[in-house]
């Protein structure tokens, strides 16, 4: 009886080593790139997290498109005409654009997405206020705004302005979202929600070099997903902690590639809170705090210490030349001399839990209040309790990030300066009539140098008050394996598969 | 069930004890001496010395944020150790009553516990550590709440047994015949039998438990930074781990050799005891 | 701590069958009850998780009208009675809007089989170290193996899956780093580290346990007897004394075993390992009740049945616990 146990476990054992090789090998062919979290939804309408943006994005697409640095131009449609008022915008669809079903692309699909997501609205609404959408014929598309909106051209560029078929192609709602069909280079072939996803390449797509097979394989663990590239199980990672791409860099056989991209690391205050209500207080922390050595320390080389909330890859950024307050520990107590509390007081700093990153960055702040007497407790909160205090004000200051949807100033403004916003200030409840004013002639003034100069203006007004301190601005630090060729990071950190022709 | 033991197995018993007490003790000394000791503040950043290795001047090196390894790993020690010990206690005393009483009484005191037992034992384990982090937010006090609510099974167990084998012997049964109360027999007959077995176990616990407050900290649900902890080092430098393993694998050992002390300390007593 | 004073004969058999399957019945009553309100006292909302922190309000709040999530509690709890009574389901996971069952039992044999992986190590390494240590009392083996668990007792699962897969998977590359997932043809390849790495913590308790029963036994007359009428050594000791060792042993593994079914968390965390301590950590973070109430329920029966399967077991191979 004992022998026939041993037989049995060598047997085991030598199956196990068959086995082996499988595990390597199962992913042949195709480019397996590791994300964070599953694709759960296709429905561009509804949707607004990256897990599904990234994967929407590589099915729809919208008619104008964002390039690598940010600059928006012609992407479903060949031209656009934007009237003198900028109340027409006209597009023209590029010929030959097919569905990955075959069917070609036409302005009455453009009709019904853009008309179907001002219907369903969404947590990424079209902004603009929109009159009219007319196909004018079959490939001409007419938008007629009711007032002028300038962001409304980089607006249309977002993932959820992506086209679909006209009436989902004849099939129900639900059924399109399971097997989704758009114009972009992918159609899904496998998808678990829970799990991962297999892309294959839409033969009638209009751009050459996606690969045959996509895979995006759920790996939420950074240092899983570092050891996973290091040992060949994945050949590109969608987005990598900044310490983790130092070692990756340092690795023979992978390297990154970093996107100065339009998410910003902020430190926020509370106005309400009764000590961050005082500007001289928030200025004080801010003069307090070595923004330099703290990106240099946090990031490894891939974030650039910020001085306006404005992301340095957006147009109308002065983060080179806005006057931002220095790093002054003189000037800082001075300032701090000038506040209702003079001698100091005792607060709290919120982050979530479980960010390597955040919990340095709070320890800085820490050290940095302490230097000027004003002690600060870090308070790390599990994710969803976290969002759940900030966003009902429940907190005096925290660290977290902000980003551009798309790639105009108004995209940041609107979220950080419109006290009437459902954002309130992103939560800061801060309200500056001045800088409210400033935010809405941005919206409406054409592009142009009357535009930054009244961006220029609102950034020296933040950079002044501090209702936030900008620390950085990120990288998206993507992981690749040597030879991995043809991969485009945007700045909105989605990667395009697609080699562009000539380069 | 005495078991005969030969003489120079209670030598070699008490030699582990030694080891233990010696290792323990140099360990709680260091904790308690680490102002003296250090020449670091713990929680002082240097940014410009930016993951140093260990070399003379901070021979544990130093982390991201410029900080001397060596006072962060020996004031880790005095926070991890407090907790560890503070922890126990209520455990320890909830889980040996209980035990005591289901054991002595039997019938329905003991399904009760019993059922009580086996409830807690089928709640997922991590869930229920997870919702009190939750509840609590992170720090010392989930810590405790947790463990007080898991840390009695163990002792429980272990008093039952002890005291279920005694419940009809016939020290027990004649103290009955004498009309001692209940209260009594278990605090002049029981307890004293089954505290030893206890403090074996509370020993090996003990390095269960520690192991479970440097998971939390890894978790991001235990002790806060700047507060130094062995776990939350660990989770700090696990991303880079190849290029500055100090970070990871010196508080790791720290928690290793930790549980090695307690473990002969447990075997030590338990052989003393036999 | 079960009651395994049970008296004998055919019908306290079926008295002490009675009794085991209600208290099994009524502890997967009390964990499930305790999950359903446990998990909504904790702060968060489960809309805020799936549509990300900067969603207007208004996008939120109707997305919680449709999960169901402004009732009051009393009626969601209602709700989830009915959906558990007439469809087996705890209901949609509110993250991956399928069938959170469905989601459990896709995931369960990863989990499982790692499970199965651990005893079979553990109980492998425990049996054969207690053996040497028991069979050479005090020599060298006995000294070394006494030492050993002090060693790997105290080696926190994340730490050791960390340097494991730093020297076995990125160094040396026996191993895959990890992401195993339902499904996989390596699956069971996939899971020897992440198994050898919990088992370092499961098998000491065991080996001290069995090496003080077996030295108890070999002590004991009647293998003093058998010893007499020369009856193999090996005999003696895998057919009487580890039959007789066995029981205590036996039901410390299977609280062990219980733990591991809801405490495989780390190490699926430390090993990307897709199984169900995995679902049950990002059901947690996500406040996606129905997922959390599906796993809860899961673990609760498995840890259930391992029990009662024991002390079945015990009650077989030990005749004195029935006495």
């Amino acid at each position: 009886m004992k022998k026939r146990t041993v037989q049995k476990m060598i047997l085991l054992l030598a199956a196990l080593l068959f086995l082996a090789p499988a595990a390597r090998a199962a992913e042949d062919g195709a480019f397996v790139f590791a994300r964070e979290d599953s694709v759960t939804s296709f429905n561009l309408h509804t949707e607004i997290t990256e897990n599904n943006a990234f994967a929407i994005d590589k099915v729809f697409e919208p008619l104008v498109r964002f390039d690598e640095d940010g600059v928006v131009g012609d992407f479903l449609a060949e031209s656009h005409e934007i009237s003198e008022d900028g109340l027409v915008y006209t597009f023209v669809l590029r010929d030959g654009v097919r569905f990955s079903d075959g069917t070609p692309l036409t302005a009455e699909d453009v009709k019904f997405s853009l008309e179907r997501h001002l219907e369903v609205g969404g947590p990424l609404p079209l902004e603009a206020d929109v009159a009219s959408i007319e196909a004018a014929d079959a490939r001409t598309v007419v938008i007629t705004l009711n007032e002028a909106y300038t962001p409304f051209f980089s607006e249309l560029a977002n993932f959820s302005n992506g086209i679909l078929p006209r009436d989902y192609g004849g099939r129900t709602e639900e059924e399109f979202f399971r097997s989704p069909v758009g114009t972009g280079p992918f159609a899904v072939s496998e998808w678990d929600p829970a799990g991962d996803l297999t892309f294959v390449k839409n033969e009638y797509y209009w751009r050459e070099g996606a690969p045959d097979r996509l895979v995006y394989k759920v790996v939420d663990n950074d240092n899983q997903a570092i050891s996973q590239l290091k040992a060949g199980e994945v050949d590109a990672v969608e987005s990598l902690a900044y310490a983790s791409a130092a070692e990756i860099e340092r690795y023979a056989e992978t390297g990154v590639i970093a996107r100065g991209g339009w998410e910003i690391e902020e430190l926020f205050f509370n106005t309400l809170d009764e000590h961050f209500a005082d500007v001289h207080v928030r200025r004080a922390l801010a003069m307090a705090l070595n923004r330099e050595a703290l990106t240099r320390a946090l990031t490894f080389g891939y974030g650039q210490a910020a001085n306006t909330v404005l992301p340095a890859a957006i147009r109308y950024s002065t983060t080179d030349t806005v006057n931002a307050l220095p790093f002054d520990l003189e000037a800082a107590r001075a300032e701090l001399a000038l506040s209702a509390f003079p001698d100091g007081f005792a607060t709290t700093i919120s982050i979530a839990s479980g960010n390597n990153v955040r919990m340095q960055e709070a320890q800085i702040v820490k050290a940095a209040g302490e230097s000027i007497g004003i002690h600060i407790d870090i308070n790390a909160q599990e994710i969803a309790a976290f969002r759940q205090d900030f966003r009902s004000l429940n907190y005096s200051m925290m660290i977290n990030s902000a980003i551009a949807d798309f790639p105009d100033a108004d995209s940041i403004f609107a979220f950080q300066v419109d006290p009437e916003g459902f954002s309130q200030c992103y939560w800061t409840s801060y309200v500056n009539d001045e800088a409210v004013a400033l935010m809405k002639a941005g919206q409406v003034t054409p592009d142009g140098e009357e535009r930054a100069r009244i961006y220029a203006a609102l950034q020296q007004l933040l950079a002044d008050e501090v209702p936030y301190v900008p620390l950085y601005c990120a990288s998206r630090v993507v992981g690749v394996r040597d030879g991995v060729e043809g991969l485009t990071v945007l700045p909105n950190g989605s990667v395009d598969f697609c080699a562009p022709a000539g380069e | 069930m005495k078991r005969q033991k030969p003489a120079r197995g209670a030598g070699r018993g008490k030699r582990t004890l030694y080891i233990g007490l010696a290792m323990m003790g140099a360990l709680a000394l260091a904790a308690l001496l680490a102002p003296a000791i250090c020449r670091y503040d713990p929680m002082e950043q240097h940014l410009e010395l930016f993951l140093t290795p260990p070399c003379p001047a901070h021979p544990f090196g130093t982390d991201q944020l410029g900080r001397d390894m060596f006072s962060r790993v020996l004031y880790a020690a005095r926070t991890d150790l407090i907790v560890m010990v503070l922890a126990e206690i209520v455990p320890f005393a909830v889980g040996v009553f209980l035990g005591m009483a289901a054991g002595y009484f039997g019938g329905r005191t003991e399904w009760i516990v019993a059922l009580a037992t086996d409830t807690f034992i089928a709640f997922p384990y991590y869930l229920l550590v997870a919702v009190v982090a939750f509840l609590t937010g992170a720090g010392m006090h989930g810590i405790f709440i947790t463990f007080m609510l898991v840390g009695w099974l163990t002792y429980a167990r272990v008093a039952r047994g002890v005291t279920g084998s005694l419940r009809r012997s016939e020290w027990v049964e004649s103290a009955r015949l004498m009309g001692y109360s209940h209260l009594r027999i278990i605090a002049t007959q029981i307890f004293p039998n089954v505290l030893p077995q206890a403090v074996v176990v509370l020993m090996t616990d003990m390095a269960g438990l520690l192991v479970l407050i440097v998971t939390l900290g890894y978790l991001g649900i235990g002790i806060t930074p700047p507060a130094p902890d062995w776990g939350t080092m660990i989770a700090e430098g696990q991303y880079v781990i190849d290029s500055a393993w100090w970070l990871t694998v010196i508080p790791g050992l720290m928690v290793v050799y930790t549980g090695i002390g307690l473990s002969c300390l447990g075997d030590g007593l338990a052989d003393l005891w036999r | 701590m079960r009651n395994t004073r049970a008296p004998q004969g055919k019908r306290q058999f079926r008295r002490w069958l009675c009794q085991a399957l209600l208290r099994a019945a009524l502890v997967i009553a009390l964990v499930t009850v305790a999950v359903f309100f446990l998990i909504r006292l904790v702060p968060g909302d489960p809309a805020v998780m799936v549509l990300g922190e900067h969603a207007a309000e208004s996008s939120i709040e109707a997305l919680r009208g449709r999960l169901g999530l402004n009732l009051p509690p009393s009626q969601q709890f209602l709700r989830f009675l009915q959906n558990v009574f007439l469809r087996g389901d705890t209901g949609e996971s509110i993250k991956y809007g399928v069938s959170s069952r469905d989601l459990v039992l896709r995931f369960a044999p990863v989990t499982l089989l790692l499970a199965a992986l651990v005893s079979v190590i553990t109980l492998a390494s425990a049996v054969l170290l207690s053996f040497l240590a028991a069979t050479h009392r005090d020599g060298l083996f006995d000294q070394a193996i006494r030492v050993l668990p002090a060693f790997t007792q105290g080696m926190p699962v994340f730490w050791t899956g960390l340097l494991f897969i730093q020297l076995f998977a990125v160094k040396l590359r026996w191993f895959p780093a990890g992401g195993v997932k339902p499904g996989d043809p390596g699956m069971l390849y996939g899971l020897i580290l992440p198994a050898v790495t919990v088992s370092f913590g499961q098998i000491p308790p065991l080996v001290r346990s069995l090496r003080e029963r077996l030295l108890e036994v070999l002590d004991a007359d009647f293998v003093t007897t058998l010893r007499a009428a020369k009856v193999p050594r090996r005999i003696i000791l895998f057919r009487h004394v580890l039959r007789n060792a066995v029981a205590p042993t036996l039901m410390l593994f299977s609280v062990n075993l219980s733990y591991l079914i809801g405490g495989t968390l780390v190490v699926e965390q430390v090993f990307g390992v897709r199984g169900v301590g995995k679902l049950l950590f990002e059901a947690i973070s996500n406040r996606d009740f129905p997922l959390v109430q599906a796993v809860a329920l899961y673990c609760a029966v498995f840890i259930v049945i391992i029990s009662f399967l024991s002390d079945l077991i015990v009650r077989r191979i030990d005749p004195r616990t029935r006495a």
